[in-house]
C-alpha cells in the first residue's frame, strides 16, 4: 500500500495557504481578537502559542468558520471564506475534546466526511483503512470511540481529519488530554504525519516545550494580539517583547536603567549586556537571562562582570537539570538551571556566586518601570 | 355464582360529579350489581356481624357525618344546623353502588349517620342489615312532607327513609335549530335523527336511554319481554346512535350555556340549572314528555352502626322544615317533597319553577323505574350504542 | 455457605432500598391488581370476592364497548404521541441548539408553566375555550374565519388537541435534555466535516437523542392510555377511552374484579404496543447501521463478533 501516492501530494501548493487580514472578533464588550494578521504558507507547519483565554481557539474557530469575524477577512487558497459555513471550507478540524460520534464505531467515525460527499462505498473502505493505517489504529475499526484510551482517541480523531485531504487541518490543543510521554510520542508522530501528507497544520497549544519542537513558524499570541511570528530559534534567541521573552524558557527579568558604556545600573550592581545600548541612556528597561544562561559556583568565577553573590533557597531536581532558587544581596530572586555537577548538590543556606555571559543577556524596555520589573 | 354473573358492567357512570350538582339522579347509571346475587342475598347472613348503631339517648353531641351525593345540601342549611353546636363532616359519593359498597365493606365502622341512597336501593339495603329503621317519634318534621311522597313502594310505611328530593327525566332543545315544538318521546328521536344529528345528547344510563324507545313506542318503560327489547336495540343502536354527540349524565349543566347540543336529554333539575347559567334562557325548552318518565327519590336514612343517631335525627328533622325546604329546592333545583313547597316557592319568586314543579297532568303519567332482571339486557344494548356512536 | 454467596447476600442487603422501593410502589400494587382480577363482584355490597377464582372478568372485558373504546384509545394514545413528538423535537431542538443559553432556563419554565395548575382545571379551561359559545368560537366569527359557531367540544378531536396540551411538557423535557447533552461540539464536528445543518441533525444530534426520544414517548404514551380525565372532559361519545372504564368499576360500579381484569388487559397492551414499537425501531436501526458500515479490505481487525458482544 501507497499512503503516498493516495493522500495528499507532499508538493506546497497555493491551495493550502491561509491568510488572516485584520480580524477582530468580540464577545459583548470583551474582544477576544483584537485585529490579528497572518499569513500561512502552503504545507507549513504553525503553531499557535500563547497563554489561556489569549484567543487561539477563537482564532481557529474563525478559519473553520464556527464563528465570523466582526472585521477583516480570512482567505483560504486565494479566495475569502467570510461567510462561507463550516461544511464548505476546505479545512478540517481535529477537537481539543476529540468530539469522536460515540454512536458509531472507530470506522464509521473516520469515514463520516467522505459519506458526506457522497464517495462510493468501495473508495470509502479503502480510504478508511488507509487513514486509519496510517495513525496505526487499522486493528481497532469497529470499537466503540468510549473504549479507546485517550491517546488513541486523539489518533482516530486525527484519522477522521486527514482522511477527507484537506488542504488544513486545524489542531485545538489535541494533545492536552494525554501523558506526557504519549504526548512525546505523539509530538513526533504527527510531525512525520505532518511531512509525509504536506497539509498545512495550524497547531494550538499551550504548551511551549510542544510548540518549540515540531513547529516551523511560531506564533506567540497574548490578550488576542500576535506578538511575534518566527521560527523556533528566532522566538527563543531573539523574543521580540518581555513577554515573549518570559513565556518561551524560563526567563529571570532584572529591572534596571542604561548606562551607556554596554552597562545597565542593576540594585545587584553592574551588568554587561551585548545589546545594552539598543534604548538611550538613562532609560528603564529589563535584562532578561534565562535560568539555562546561569552558571552556579562555590568559588568566585575569574571574571569582573556579570557576576552576582546570592544565598541557596529551595533546590530541585528536574532530571535533566538542577534548579536552584537563590536570593541575590538586594533580595532579588533568581532561578538558574544547571546540569548536575559530578552529580553533587548545593545544600540549601549555602552562598554561592552566579555568573553568566553578556551575550545571553537580552535587554527589553521596561513596561512597568515603576514597579521595578516582574 | 361468579361464573354465571348475569350482568356486565360496562355502562360507566358519569365520572365527572364535580360538574353537576347532581351526578346520577336515575340511580342505573352503573348497575353494578348483579340481580341474581343480590336476590339470593338476604339468606347469606349478611346482617350479621356488624359493629352496633348507638342507642339514642337525648344527647344530641358534637359531632355529625353525613354522606350524600356531591353538592346536594345547602351550605347554608348545614351552617344553620352546625349553629346547634354539632360539626357536620360531609362527604360525598357519586353512585349508589359506591355508597352500598362503602357501607358493606365497613359493616357498620364507616363512621357515617345520615346516607341518601336512591329509593330503588333501599329495599335490599334494608335487607341486607345496612340500614337503622327510624324512630319516627325523634323526627316531629315528617308532618311536613306531603304524604303524595311518603309510603312509597320500596319501603312502606318509611321504615326505613324519609324523602329527600325527587325528579324526574325530560329533555332540553335548543329552540334556535329545532323551530317547531316537541312534546313527545317519538318528537326526541324525531330531532334526534334531523335538526339535533351529531348534536344529541343522552343520559349515560342504560335503563333512561332503553326508556326513550319503549316510552315512544308507549311500552312499558320496565318491560322485560325480549322481543320489545330487540326493537328497542335495534332502533337505538342503528338508528339513534349514529346521532349521539355524547352519553354524559352530567353534561347539561354546562352544555346549556355552552351551546354544545341542540338536543339534551336530561333530569329537571340539572337541565334547571343549565338554563340558569344559561346568557340567554329563552332560547332553551325542557320537555316533560309523553307519554310517561322515570320519577325518582333520594331519601334520607340513618346508616346501621351509627354513633350519634340523636345528631342524625335532629339533622333530618332540621332539613325537614319549611325555611329549609325552599333552600334546598332553590339551591338544588329538585323538590323536596315537603307540603306547599310549591307555593313557597313562587311566593319566594323562584326562576323557572315549572321545572321543579310539574302540572298534576305530567306528575301523573309518570312511573317509577324498576331494577329487574332485564336490567342486563338494557346495559347491553346501551354498550352496543356507545361502542356504534365511538367507532 | 460459600464467600461467593455471602457476598451475593450482602449485595442484595445493601440493594435493600431500592428493592423496597420497588415491592412497596410497584410490584405488591401490580400483584394486587393481578389477585384482584381472578376474583368476582359477589353482590351489590361488596366490591370483590376472591374465594374463587377464574378468568370469567378477562371473557367479560371483550365487550364490544370495551374493545371499541380501546381501538379509540390507543388511537388517540398513539396519534397523541406522535404529534407531541411532531411539536416537541422541533422546540426541543430549537431550545436546546438556537436559544441562547440566558434564555433557556425561561423558556423551559414557560413550557412547565401549565403543570403549575391542576391536570384537571386545565382540562375545563379548554371546555370553555373550545365551546360554541366560548371565545374561541367567538373571535374565529367575528375574524370571519369559521362560519357558525365552532364544533369540536364533545369530538374526539378535542381529545386528541387536550392531551396534546397536556402530556407536550412530558415529551419536550426529555427531548431537550438529550439534544443538550449530545453537545455542540459533535455538532460542530459533523459540520466541519461536510455535513450541513440538515444531515447533522439526521446522523448526528437525532442518534444521540433517541434515547431521549424514546423516554419522552413512553412517558407521554404510556400515562395518556391510561388517562380518564381528558376523555371524561372534551370527549364524548367518539372520544372514549378506556381510562374512563377502568376508573368507573372502581369508584362508581364498585366492581374491583372486573376494574382490575380491564387494567391488566390495558397493562398488557400497553406493554405489547412497547414492544412492538421498540421491535420496529430496532430493526429500523439496524437497517441504518448496515447502510453505515464500512466495508474494509483488510483481515486483522479485531473481531467485530467479540466487539458487539463487548460493546
Ligand atoms: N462564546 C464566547 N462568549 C464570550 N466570550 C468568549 C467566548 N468564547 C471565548 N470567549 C472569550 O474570548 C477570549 C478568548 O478565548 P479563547 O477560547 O479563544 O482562548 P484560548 O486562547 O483558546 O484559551 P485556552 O488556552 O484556555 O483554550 C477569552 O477571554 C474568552 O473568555
Ligand atoms: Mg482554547
Amino acid at each position: 500500500m501507497t499512503q503516498q501516492s493516495t493522500l495528499a501530494p507532499p508538493v506546497a501548493t497555493e491551495a493550502g495557504s491561509v491568510q488572516v487580514r485584520n480580524v477582530v472578533k468580540r464577545y459583548g464588550t470583551a474582544t477576544a481578537v483584537a485585529g490579528v494578521n497572518l499569513d500561512v504558507r502552503s504545507g507549513e507547519f504553525l503553531s499557535l502559542l500563547g497563554p489561556s483565554g489569549c484567543g487561539k481557539t477563537t482564532l481557529l474557530r474563525m478559519i473553520a468558520g464556527f464563528e465570523e469575524p466582526d472585521e477583516g477577512d480570512i482567505v483560504l487558497a486565494g479566495s475569502s471564506v467570510v461567510g462561507v459555513p463550516p461544511h464548505k471550507r476546505p479545512v478540517n478540524t481535529v477537537f481539543q475534546a476529540y468530539a469522536l460520534f460515540p454512536h458509531m464505531s472507530v470506522a464509521e467515525n473516520v469515514a463520516y466526511g467522505l459519506r458526506q460527499r457522497r464517495t462510493s462505498r468501495a473508495e470509502i473502505g479503502a480510504r478508511v483503512t488507509e487513514a486509519l493505517d496510517l495513525v496505526q489504529m487499522g486493528t481497532f475499526a469497529t470499537r466503540n470511540p468510549k473504549m479507546l484510551s485517550g491517546g488513541q482517541q486523539q489518533r482516530v480523531a486525527l484519522a477522521r481529519a486527514i482522511v477527507n485531504r484537506p488542504k488544513v487541518l486545524l489542531l485545538d490543543e489535541p494533545m492536552s488530554a494525554l501523558d506526557r510521554k504519549l504526548r512525546e510520542e505523539m509530538q513526533l508522530e504527527l510531525k512525520l504525519l505532518q511531512r509525509r501528507l504536506g497539509i498545512t497544520f495550524v497547531f494550538v497549544t499551550h504548551d511551549q516545550a510542544e510548540a518549540l519542537s515540531m513547529s516551523d513558524r511560531i506564533v506567540v499570541m497574548l490578550d488576542g494580539r500576535v506578538q511575534q511570528v518566527g521560527t523556533a530559534e528566532d522566538i527563543y534567541t531573539n523574543p521580540a517583547t518581555s513577554f515573549v521573552a518570559g513565556f518561551i524558557g524560563k526567563q529571570n527579568f532584572i529591572a534596571g536603567t542604561v548606562a551607556g558604556n554596554g552597562r545597565l545600573v542593576t540594585a545587584d550592581g553592574e551588568i554587561a549586556a551585548a545589546d545594552a545600548d539598543a534604548a538611550p541612556a538613562g532609560s528603564a528597561v529589563l535584562a532578561a537571562v534565562r535560568a539555562e544562561s546561569i552558571t552556579v559556583s562555590t568559588v568566585r568565577p575569574d571574571t569582573d562582570v556579570n557576576v552576582v553573590k546570592a544565598a541557596v533557597g529551595a533546590v530541585s531536581f528536574l532530571g535533566e537539570t538542577i534548579q536552584y532558587q537563590l536570593t541575590t544581596g538586594s533580595g532579588h530572586e533568581l532561578l538558574a538551571r544547571v546540569p548536575p555537577l559530578h552529580g553533587e548538590l548545593l545544600p540549601a543556606g549555602s552562598t554561592v556566586w552566579c555568573s553568566w555571559a553578556p551575550a545571553h543577556v537580552q535587554v527589553f524596555p521596561n513596561p512597568h518601570p515603576s514597579t521595578g520589573g516582574q | 355464582m361468579h361464573g354465571n354473573n348475569p350482568l356486565k358492567v360496562l355502562a360507566p357512570a358519569d365520572a365527572v360529579p364535580w360538574i353537576s350538582r347532581r351526578a346520577l339522579l336515575g340511580g342505573f347509571g352503573v348497575v353494578g350489581l348483579s340481580i341474581a346475587a343480590s336476590a339470593g342475598l338476604s339468606g347469606c347472613g349478611r346482617s350479621q356481624g356488624f359493629a352496633a348503631s348507638a342507642v339514642p339517648n337525648g344527647e344530641v353531641g358534637n359531632q355529625l357525618n353525613v354522606y350524600s351525593w356531591g353538592d346536594y345540601e345547602d351550605p347554608e342549611d348545614i351552617a344553620d344546623f352546625e349553629a346547634t353546636g354539632v360539626r357536620v363532616q360531609l362527604d360525598s359519593f357519586g353512585s349508589n353502588e359506591e355508597l352500598i359498597a362503602k357501607l358493606a365493606a365497613t359493616r357498620g365502622t364507616s363512621g357515617y349517620d345520615v346516607i341518601v341512597p336512591t329509593g330503588v336501593y333501599i329495599p335490599q339495603m334494608a335487607a341486607n342489615g345496612l340500614l337503622q329503621p327510624l324512630e319516627h317519634a325523634l323526627i316531629p318534621n315528617m308532618a311536613n312532607l306531603d304524604p303524595e311522597y311518603l309510603d312509597q313502594a320500596w319501603d312502606p310505611g318509611n321504615k326505613y327513609s324519609l324523602p329527600k328530593a325527587w325528579g324526574t327525566t325530560g329533555y332540553v332543545y335548543d329552540t334556535r335549530i329545532i323551530k317547531r315544538e316537541l312534546t313527545s318521546w317519538q318528537d326526541f328521536l324525531d330531532a334526534a335523527s334531523k335538526e339535533a344529528a351529531g348534536k344529541t345528547a343522552v343520559l349515560e344510563d342504560s335503563w333512561e336511554v332503553v326508556a326513550i324507545y319503549l316510552a315512544a313506542k308507549h311500552h312499558d318503560m320496565n318491560t322485560e319481554d325480549p322481543t320489545l327489547l330487540d326493537a328497542a336495540e335495534d332502533y337505538l343502536v342503528n338508528t339513534l346512535a349514529k346521532n349521539i354527540r355524547a352519553f354524559n349524565s352530567t353534561i347539561v349543566s354546562t352544555g346549556i350555556p355552552q351551546g354544545t347540543f341542540a338536543l339534551m336529554q336530561a333530569f329537571n333539575g340539572d337541565a334547571r340549572q343549565g338554563m340558569l347559567s344559561s346568557s340567554d334562557p329563552e332560547r332553551w325548552k325542557f320537555v316533560f314528555p309523553t307519554p310517561t318518565a322515570n320519577l325518582w327519590m333520594d331519601n334520607w336514612a340513618v346508616a346501621t352502626g351509627t354513633q350519634h343517631p340523636d345528631a342524625a335525627y335532629a339533622f333530618i328533622n332540621h332539613m325537614l322544615t319549611p325555611e329549609a325546604a325552599l333552600r334546598e329546592v332553590q339551591y338544588i333545583g329538585y323538590h323536596t317533597g315537603a307540603k306547599g313547597l310549591k307555593e313557597a316557592a313562587l311566593a319566594d319568586k323562584m326562576e323557572l319553577p315549572d321545572l321543579v314543579f310539574p302540572p298534576h297532568d305530567v306528575l301523573d303519567r309518570l312511573k317509577s323505574a324498576v331494577l329487574n332482571e332485564a336490567q342486563e339486557r338494557r346495559v347491553q344494548i346501551l354498550n352496543r350504542m356507545e361502542s356504534k356512536a365511538g367507532a | 455457605m460459600s464467600k461467593l454467596s455471602r457476598n451475593s447476600v450482602g449485595v442484595a442487603a445493601l440493594a435493600f432500598p431500592t428493592w423496597a422501593y420497588l415491592a412497596f410502589f410497584f410490584i405488591i400494587p401490580v400483584a394486587l391488581v393481578l389477585w384482584y382480577s381472578f376474583g368476582f363482584k359477589p353482590d351489590l355490597f361488596t366490591a370483590h370476592d376472591n374465594s374463587v377464582l377464574s378468568l370469567d372478568r378477562y371473557f367479560e372485558t371483550a365487550d364490544p364497548t370495551f374493545l371499541s373504546t380501546f381501538w379509540n384509545t390507543l388511537q388517540i394514545a398513539g396519534v397523541g404521541t406522535l404529534i407531541c413528538l411532531l411539536i416537541g423535537v422541533p422546540f426541543a431542538y430549537w431550545l436546546a441548539v438556537k436559544v441562547p443559553s440566558r434564555w433557556r432556563a425561561l423558556l423551559l419554565a414557560l413550557v412547565l408553566v401549565p403543570f403549575w395548575t391542576n391536570f384537571l382545571v386545565r382540562t375545563l379551561g379548554w371546555q370553555i375555550l373550545l365551546a360554541p359559545e366560548g371565545f374561541l368560537s367567538d373571535a374565529l366569527q367575528t375574524m370571519h374565519l369559521t362560519t357558525g359557531p365552532l364544533s369540536i367540544l364533545y369530538t374526539r378531536a378535542a381529545v386528541q388537541l387536550g392531551v396534546v396540551y397536556n402530556y407536550l411538557p412530558l415529551m419536550v423535557m426529555p427531548l431537550f435534555v438529550a439534544m443538550d447533552r449530545a453537545g455542540a461540539s459533535l455538532r460542530e464536528a459533523s459540520r466541519d466535516l461536510g455535513a450541513n445543518r440538515w444531515r447533522t441533525l439526521w446522523q448526528v444530534t437525532l442518534p444521540l437523542a433517541a434515547p431521549g426520544i424514546a423516554s419522552g414517548c413512553l412517558l407521554v404514551f404510556i400515562p395518556l392510555m391510561g388517562d380518564y380525565i381528558t376523555a371524561s372532559v372534551l370527549g364524548g361519545a367518539q372520544g372514549n377511552m378506556v381510562g374512563q372504564l377502568v376508573a368507573n368499576q372502581f369508584n362508581s360500579a364498585q366492581n374491583w374484579a372486573l376494574g382490575s381484569a380491564m387494567a391488566v388487559v390495558l397493562m398488557i397492551f400497553i406493554l405489547l404496543t412497547v414492544a412492538i414499537v421498540g421491535a420496529v425501531i430496532l430493526a429500523v436501526r439496524a437497517v441504518l447501521r448496515h447502510n453505515r458500515r464500512v466495508v474494509m479490505d483488510r483481515t486483522d481487525i479485531e473481531s467485530a463478533v467479540i466487539e458487539e458482544a463487548a460493546a
